[in-house]
C-alpha cells in the first residue's frame, strides 16, 4: 500500500466534504427558509458534538468525573459566556474533584 | 497581517491543550499500527482531519487503502452540514478563499467562527486565523506523540480530553438566546449521545444535528405564522 496515495486520496475526499456545500450555496442570493434553517445549524452542531464527548467519551455512557466538571462548565458558560473561563473553569473543577475523589 | 487573522489566531490558543492531548494520543496509536513517526506526521498535514485520522489508524492494518478511504469520507460528512451553515457568511468572497477556508476547516474552528460570525464580527480572516491555529499546532503534536508519546504522561489523566467539550459548551451559550434555540440545543444534544451509543462513526453529529436544526426551523415557523 502506498501510504502518501492514501492520504492524498483521504485528503480529496476530506476536502469534498468541507467544499461541497461552500461551493454550493456560498453565493447569490438564498432562500429566507434556507437561511432561517442555517441559523439553528450551530446550536445543533455545537450541543451534538458536546453532549457525546462529555457524557460518552469511550462510547458508553459514563457518569464519572467528566460529567460533573461539565456541569460546573455548563454554570461557568451560562453566566460568562465565555470560552476561556469555561474551559478553564471546567478543567479546575476536574481536578479538584479527582482531588476529593482520590484518583 | 491583519488584525482579525490575530485574533482568530489567538482565539485558538485554548483549545491547543486539547489539540496536544489528541493529537500525542494520535500519534502513539499511528505508531502502534506501523507508521513511521514521518507518515504520522504527513498525515496530520496533508489529510488534517482528526476524527479521521483516528478511524484510518485504526483500520490501518487489515482494510484496505479504498476501505480508508471510503470511511474517511463517511466520517467527515458531517462536515456538509458545517459548510452549508458558514456559506452564507462567505458569499462575496474570492473563489480562491473558499477554497482555503474549506481545506482547513476543522470542527473547532468552524466552532469558533461561526460563533463570531453570528455575533457580526466575524470575517474570513478571522476564520483563516483559527484554522491555522489548528494546523500549526496539530502537526506538532502527531509528531511528538509517535516519536516520544510512549514516555510521555496520558493527557486523560489531567481532563484534557473536556477541553474541546468544554469549548463548544462556551460556544453554544452564546447562541441560546430563546427557548427555541435551547430546545434545539436539548434536543440535538440528547439525540447525539442515543446516536454516539447506538450508531457507528459520527453519523451521530449529522443526525442529531440536522434533525434538531430543522426542529429550530419548525418551532420558529410555528411560533410566528
Amino acid at each position: 500500500m502506498n501510504v502518501l496515495l492514501v492520504f492524498f486520496g483521504m485528503a480529496l475526499v476530506t476536502f469534498f466534504t468541507r467544499y461541497a456545500m461552500i461551493a454550493l450555496i456560498g453565493h447569490g442570493n438564498l432562500p429566507p427558509r434556507l437561511l432561517r434553517w442555517l441559523h439553528y445549524v450551530p446550536p445543533a452542531v455545537l450541543a451534538a458534538l458536546l453532549a457525546p464527548a462529555a457524557l460518552a467519551p469511550q462510547g458508553k455512557l459514563d457518569l464519572g468525573l467528566p460529567l460533573w466538571a461539565v456541569v460546573a462548565g455548563v454554570l461557568i458558560a451560562w453566566r460568562t459566556r465565555n470560552v476561556f473561563w469555561t474551559i478553564l473553569g471546567g478543567l479546575v473543577a476536574f481536578w479538584l474533584l479527582k482531588l476529593v475523589v482520590g484518583l | 497581517m491583519p488584525k482579525d487573522f490575530q485574533r482568530g489566531f489567538i482565539a485558538m490558543l485554548p483549545l491547543f491543550p486539547g489539540l496536544i492531548a489528541f493529537g500525542l494520543l494520535y500519534g502513539v496509536l499511528a505508531r502502534q499500527v506501523g507508521l513511521a513517526p514521518w507518515q504520522a506526521w504527513a498525515m496530520s498535514m496533508i489529510v488534517f482531519a482528526g476524527s479521521a485520522q483516528f478511524t484510518a489508524v485504526g483500520m490501518w492494518n487489515g482494510a484496505g487503502a479504498f476501505a480508508i478511504i471510503l470511511t474517511t469520507l463517511i466520517v467527515n460528512l458531517r462536515h456538509l452540514l458545517l459548510g452549508a451553515s458558514v456559506a452564507p457568511h462567505l458569499r462575496g468572497l474570492p473563489g480562491w478563499w473558499k477554497v482555503i477556508l474549506a481545506f482547513w476547516m476543522t470542527d473547532e474552528s468552524y466552532a469558533l467562527a461561526i460563533t463570531e460570525y453570528e455575533k457580526g464580527s466575524g470575517s474570513h480572516w478571522y476564520f483563516l486565523g483559527t484554522s491555522l491555529g489548528v494546523y500549526f499546532i496539530w502537526p506538532i503534536a502527531s509528531l511528538l506523540g509517535a516519536l516520544f508519546g510512549t514516555v510521555l504522561p496520558d493527557p486523560a489523566r489531567y481532563g484534557l480530553g473536556l477541553v474541546f467539550p468544554l469549548t463548544f459548551l462556551g460556544l453554544l451559550a452564546s447562541f441560546i438566546k430563546n427557548r427555541t434555540a435551547l430546545w434545539v440545543a436539548l434536543v440535538s444534544g440528547g439525540l447525539a449521545l442515543v446516536g454516539a451509543i447506538y450508531l457507528p462513526g459520527k453519523w451521530y453529529v449529522i443526525i442529531a444535528g440536522l434533525l434538531g436544526s430543522l426542529l429550530g426551523l419548525f418551532l420558529e415557523e410555528r411560533n410566528s405564522p
